[in-house]
């Protein structure tokens, strides 16, 4: 039995064992390697892509329960090589650094820009706790956060 | 309850065991093949435990019911004798649904503050509670401090115990058993529940104090919960800090001094994150903003 996912708008198909984490299809059949499988507990957040537009962690997600839902990977988040607002904001305010937890940071900040227009600082906090920068100490990160919600 | 411990990547290949998840679109078809499947099947909720099997060095099991679709388990329903919560129901959406209910702050907090927002939206509490090996699991505590009972359903019809009684039994459950709401009487009273993890938040905390309290007209404490999570393998109540404050007045302080004398009946567990003499000796310290928290609520 395979399944069914539309990812970044395109519809794919898995033969994928129902068990095997989403990331793993995304990367190993899929070859979408922005999704990161770094500690595969829910922790860190590099894997997080956007399921039915909620994050999730997709390392805990088996390939069965992605089945007929629309998946967004950070590849999809800068269609036509466009950068989304975050995206712009990241790189204008140079918050990457050796850039292991971005695509999973893009990922939660493009669903926190879309559902939070107001957030502040202590919410964008509170968005990334299930994001772990081991380079920047976030500063920089928080701050281009409130640019882009500046620049609506 | 894994921080910390060294991270073993598993990649596609390894995973070996083939698995068959079934979707159950309704609670009969959950609990038939949950029947059907004996002991080498378990349901499926959130997944956010068992899909972590592998780090464990646990197997899969050959067979899981996912019950996460199934609508009456995903249903919180308020009344005015009591709130039952269905066991498919996430951390997100029972704290959005208890955030106006005061009486229940302690437990709006457990689920809205443990782990981080996407595992919340996709965790449930069911999975919370059954996962027997899960010592930090935050809705434990804040339940047992609120007397809550469980209902647990089988092909053959359904049966309520206590919370208490369950975690006593859960990781002996006859297989094709599901656990499927959760039941907490409403009454007056004040609630709170404190973590600690090691960075702000998370984590899975070193320690949990749950306080439930009924004060009368004199502030004096007429009836008192208290419950510790995450300091020994499974969260259990303190009965003998439950007993020293009542009749006491709800003081901060003093709850914490009495805390501090009758700590050492806890042995706490020893793991990388977090030594067992430190997750005992945060106890005072918990029970006192537990105390600061009701009292503000
Ligand atoms: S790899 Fe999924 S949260 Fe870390
Ligand atoms: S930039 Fe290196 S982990 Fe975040």
């Amino acid at each position: 039995m395979g399944f069914n996912l539309t990812v970044n708008g395109d519809r794919l198909s898995s033969a994928a064992d129902p068990a095997t984490p989403l990331v793993d299809v995304l990367r190993e059949e899929m070859h979408l390697t922005g999704a990161k499988p770094v500690c595969r507990e829910g922790f860190c957040g590099a894997c997080m892509v956007l399921v039915d537009g909620e994050p999730m962690p997709s390392c805990l997600l088996p390939t069965a329960l992605a089945n007929g839902r629309e998946i967004e990977t950070v590849e999809g988040l800068a269609p036509h090589g466009q950068l989304n607002r975050i995206q712009a904001a990241l790189e204008a305010g140079d918050a990457v650094q050796c850039g292991m937890c971005f695509p999973g940071m893009v990922v939660s900040l493009t669903h926190l820009l879309t559902t939070r227009p107001d957030a502040t600082r202590d919410d964008i906090r509170a968005a990334l706790t299930g994001n772990i920068c081991r380079c920047t100490g976030y500063e920089r990160i928080v701050e281009a956060t409130l640019l882009a919600l500046a620049t609506r | 309850m894994m921080a910390g411990t060294p991270i073993r990547n598993i990649p596609v290949a390894a995973r070996d065991t083939p698995t068959s998840i079934y979707i159950a679109p309704s609670l009969t078809a959950a609990l038939d093949a949950l029947n059907d499947c004996g002991a080498a099947g378990s349901p499926l909720a959130g997944g956010t435990w068992i899909m972590r099997s592998p780090i464990r060095h646990e197997p899969l099991r050959p067979h899981y019911v996912a019950i996460g679709r199934i609508a009456e388990l995903t249903a919180i329903r308020i009344g005015s004798d009591a709130v039952e919560i269905g066991a498919a129901v996430t951390h997100a959406a029972l704290a959005a649904a208890l955030a106006d209910l005061p009486e229940f702050a302690g437990l709006a907090a457990a689920a809205g503050r443990s782990a981080n927002p996407a595992i919340r939206a996709m965790a449930t509490i069911g999975g919370n509670l059954a996962a027997s090996d899960f010592a930090a699991a935050d809705c434990v505590p804040a339940l047992l401090c609120l007397d809550a009972e469980v209902e647990i359903s089988g092909r053959d019809g359904c049966e309520r115990i206590s919370l208490a009684h369950f975690l006593e039994v859960r990781s002996t459950l006859a297989s094709g058993r599901l656990l499927t709401r959760i039941i907490v009487a409403r009454a007056e009273r004040r609630t709170a529940h404190i973590r600690l993890p090691l960075r702000r938040s998370g984590d899975y905390p070193v320690a949990i104090v749950s306080l439930s309290v009924r004060v009368d007209a004199a502030n004096r404490i007429n009836v008192a919960r208290i419950a510790v999570g995450s300091v020994e393998s499974s969260a259990r109540r303190w009965p003998r800090l439950e007993a020293a404050l009542l009749g006491r007045p709800l003081d901060a302080a003093e709850a914490a001094r009495i805390a501090a004398e009758l700590s050492d009946e806890f042995t706490g567990r020893d793991s990388v994150d977090a030594p067992a003499w430190y997750r005992v000796s945060v106890l005072p310290g918990l029970v006192r903003r537990a105390a600061i928290a009701a009292l503000g609520s």
